[in-house]
């Protein structure tokens, strides 16, 4: 790594680089600073920043941020320092506790801004303007700062100053009206889809506007929308409405695209779920292999016979160009058969002949995978206070030369006052003592 | 264009398809690079034979699905079956700065299109491969796309009714989750170039930064060593939380979608469950003792979903979604993709763009959901033909001679 004698290093703050950086901050970002003053629309994209090396500070208020009292918590025991979220989305950053709403607060805030390289926030909009803190402000403080803001629809429009959740986000952004059944409610995934795509996307935009500074110096304020963003998962349906003016809808167990729903993709194994591949594969291209798969375990029923033969082998694409009969049959038959075997041996066995089936994995299967293991993809956090590790999701690209690690679990409440106001503010102890007894830190 | 974009300068080697690769990609087309589609009419893009056409007509230069990841690209054949395809192949990389591909690593191998192999002809070369599964490990060469890719990473396990099949998103999910995670690694692997001169590999297994979207599920099993289920529409700590059914759209000209109405409504907060009682003008359910606190609107689910529902199934879901909203209840209409088209929120922050294509006319295209407001970007053109560029490509990139370059035409380099 060689950072230190390129980076950007036009800061107003002398600060000492080896600080700045912890010896094992190896990823691409590790020469950067972020605050992060986001909840939980927008504290992965804080923490893929902090992923990919950047020395991320959380900024609480005091007594702890909100999200902290989201559940699950650990054993199930509500506390701020036991919340799976805040342990999911706060690690590897740093924590402070800084009330950003009084005067001195936002002052202190400022001096962190201009030691920072990005800051993150997911205030409604134009609630930074009111603090004193808009993007205007921040950028006299260190003109290099670029400022993510992310909420649910903008900063600016008919909708701006609207709340919303991640379910809002579902709904208003299209994903909830394609996903579900058609007799029932469309629906949401229960893992929020919304804010991570708001934060993902946020990142995206935030490295952009970093590249821009990197090779001109200057700053900018990032607009993010929850609801722009969800725009993404609409597969092909927005264009197939643009195009050919049909509305894709839910498809249940199938799928949806350009007008059309595929056959089934989900069926019950012997000990759970596989999601095969429209019929499995058994129509279009390969639709003879795996009609010989089924074969092999004399469950191919009629559909070796030339008539089928010909059918199957007919179809291309997405078009199932069966009549209802043909598609519940096809459906049936290999219903029938994927009962018969266990789910890992249903998809070891399809992806021998090409077809491209995966098991439906839960939470534990995912902990027991045997290629997540192999690519030691799992990585054990300590928690020395509570004396236990636990097993992270790791790295989500490896890069060669720059890896991504997770470097801390998440901080606990102003765990990082003392670095952070000493070491890198250089506050006089006794000033210290003051804001902290103003209820300012 | 009057301003060049972000990414001036970088030029992008894409020999990936789909969807994944092509949205990586699409990112810093809109922004300035100058990003090469890759393609062989010996074996089609299959999004180029996927519909929806432009006016239903199938062709190859007519997928609407195709052209909207593509926008602001241009595009080389390149038959790599062809004797010279592979070595025409390496001498572009050695004029792009970035390579992106999503092939089995089997088939770059065989080329000998290995990050170790390029890096020798384009020393500071950044190259990411995203497969499903990565690049290493039992799984690396297993088949799939997004659709299933969602059910292995967890999303459909967590995606379903109560009681009913894991049928996740009902799109391939992941293939608009994940190139969101590529794209961050790799600008974050361009920044780190053009800071200190270093390119690098990066192996993005799709599937391991789709479980990054599965909140707390993997730590819940980790530290307590619970099975998080789907709950359909509903939350743990937030009721009524879900999506209610409205009234039949009303207007003239009818649509499948207009009996199909719903609105989401989601409330957290004592205060938002006021909001909700005020804007509802206080029916009985409103102040219903079953429904006094949140942890009894949490109990008692089933039955105030029932009432919420009643009267939301009396009005039209965009009057509805505004009233509560200015109430101050999060809600929103289950927006279809007729109404996206029409939202006048996404409408004013000017999501979709409007650009002509030579074959397919005037499209939509989404441009990204982020504004920045000194670098906004543009989606420049539409999506290429296929091949309409060779000879850009070719000559002015590769360095062909005329000679050289219509005697590889004529003998099918090309296709």
């Amino acid at each position: 790594m060689t950072e230190a004698s390129n980076a950007p290093q036009t800061r107003s703050t002398a600060t000492d680089s080896a600080a700045r950086r912890p010896a094992e901050g190896v990823g691409p970002l590790a020469p950067f600073r972020v605050l992060d003053l986001s909840n939980e629309l927008g504290q992965l994209a804080g923490r893929m920043l902090g992923d990919l090396g950047a020395d991320v500070i959380k900024v609480e208020a005091p007594g702890g941020d909100a999200s902290r009292w989201i559940g699950p918590f650990y054993h199930d025991e509500p506390d701020p320092e036991r919340s799976l979220h805040w342990w999911t989305f706060n690690n590897n950053k740093r924590g402070i506790t800084l009330d950003i709403g009084d005067g001195q607060g936002r002052d202190l805030f400022l001096d962190l801004v201009r030691s920072a390289d990005f800051v993150v926030e997911t205030n409604a909009a134009g609630a930074l303007e009111d603090l004193g803190l808009g993007y205007a402000r921040l950028a006299e403080a260190n003109p290099r700062v670029i400022l993510t803001s992310i909420t649910p629809f903008g900063r600016d429009g008919p909708y701006a100053g609207w709340k919303a959740t991640d379910l809002i986000g579902a709904a208003m952004g299209g994903l909830m009206w394609l996903c579900g059944d058609p007799e029932q409610p469309p629906l949401r995934p229960t893992v929020s889809q919304a804010y991570a795509q708001a934060s993902v996307q946020a990142v995206v935009g935030t490295l952009t506007a970093n590249f821009h500074r990197t090779r001109t110096g200057e700053g900018q304020h990032v607009d993010q929308s929850m609801q722009e963003a969800v725009t993404f998962t609409q597969d092909n349906a927005t264009t197939t409405w643009d195009l050919i003016g049909l509305n894709n809808g839910r498809p249940g167990n199938g799928r949806m695209a350009s007008g059309q729903i595929s056959g089934r993709y989900i069926y019950e194994a012997a000990d759970g779920y596989v999601a095969a591949v429209s019929y499995g594969g058994l129509y279009g291209p390969g639709s003879r292999l795996v009609v010989e798969w089924l074969d092999s375990y004399g469950l191919a029923a009629d559909l070796t016979e030339p008539e089928w033969r010909e059918k199957l082998d007919d179809v291309t694409g997405f078009r199932p160009g069966f009549n209802p009969e043909d598609a519940e049959h096809l459906s049936d038959v290999l219903a029938a058969f994927c009962k018969t075997l266990p789910r890992a041996k249903l998809v070891a066995e399809a992806q021998e002949i090409g077809a491209g089936w995966a098991v439906v994995n839960s939470p534990k299967d995912l902990a027991e995978n045997e290629h997540l293991a192999v690519r030691d993809f799992w990585q054990e956090v300590p928690h020395p206070e509570l004396d236990e590790s636990f097993r992270y999701p790791g790295p989500w690209a490896r890069l060669s030369e720059t890896p991504l690690s997770i470097r801390r679990r998440a901080p606990r409440i102003g765990e990082h006052n003392d670095e952070v106001y000493f070491g890198l503010l250089q506050l006089d102890p006794e000033r210290f003592r003051e804001l902290s007894d103003a209820g300012v830190i | 264009m009057s301003d060049a974009g972000v990414f001036e300068g970088i030029r992008i080697a894409d020999l990936a398809w789909v969807g994944v690769g092509p949205l990586v990609s699409k990112y810093l087309a809109d922004q300035g690079a100058e990003v090469i589609r890759v393609e062989s009419s010996v074996r089609p893009e299959p999004l180029r034979r996927s519909g929806p056409y432009a006016r239903g007509e199938e062709g190859l230069d007519n997928s609407g699905y195709y052209a909207n990841f593509n926008s602001s690209k241009i595009c080389a054949s390149l038959n790599m079956q062809h004797p010279r395809g592979v070595e025409i192949a390496k001498r572009l990389i050695a004029e792009c700065d970035i390579v992106t591909e999503s092939f089995s690593p089997k088939a770059m191998r065989t080329w000998g299109l290995t990050y170790e192999e390029l890096q020798k002809v384009r020393p500071d070369l950044i190259m990411i491969s995203m497969p499903l599964y990565g690049s290493s490990g039992p799984w690396s060469m297993w088949r799939g796309y997004g659709h299933v890719l969602q059910a292995a990473a967890g999303i459909n396990h967590m995606t379903h009714y109560p009681g009913g099949e894991p049928i996740g998103a009902g799109t391939a999910y992941t293939d608009f989750l994940v190139p969101h995670f590529a794209a961050a690694a790799l600008l974050a692997a361009l920044d780190h170039r053009e800071r200190t001169g270093e390119g690098q590999n990066i192996d993005f297994g799709q599937m391991e930064a789709a479980i990054h979207a599965m909140e707390t599920a993997p730590l819940d099993y980790a530290a307590n060593g619970r099975e998080q289920q789907a709950l359909g529409n509903r939350h743990p700590e937030a009721a009524p939380h879900g999506a209610f059914r409205c009234a039949d759209r009303v207007r003239e000209n009818g649509n499948a979608a207009d009996n199909d109405r719903w609105i989401a409504i989601a409330c957290q907060t004592e205060e938002e469950w006021q909001a909700l009682a005020d804007a509802a003008q206080h029916p009985a359910w409103t102040v219903d003792p079953r429904f006094g606190t949140l942890a009894e609107r949490l109990a008692n689910q089933d039955e105030l979903d029932a009432l919420v529902e009643e009267w939301t199934v009396e009005q039209q879901a965009e009057d509805l979604m505004r009233l509560l909203q200015e109430a101050g209840v999060p809600a929103g209409v289950v927006q279809t993709p007729e109404d996206l088209r029409a939202d006048p929120q996404l409408a004013h922050r000017e999501h979709y763009r409007l650009l002509d294509h030579p074959t397919m006319g005037r499209c939509a295209y989404d441009g990204p959901s982020f504004r920045l407001s000194k670098t906004p970007g543009e989606l420049r053109k539409a999506a290429p033909l296929l091949g309409e560029n060779n000879e850009y490509v070719y000559k002015e990139i590769v360095g062909l001679n005329d000679e050289e370059f219509v005697e590889l035409l004529v003998d099918g380099a090309f296709e």
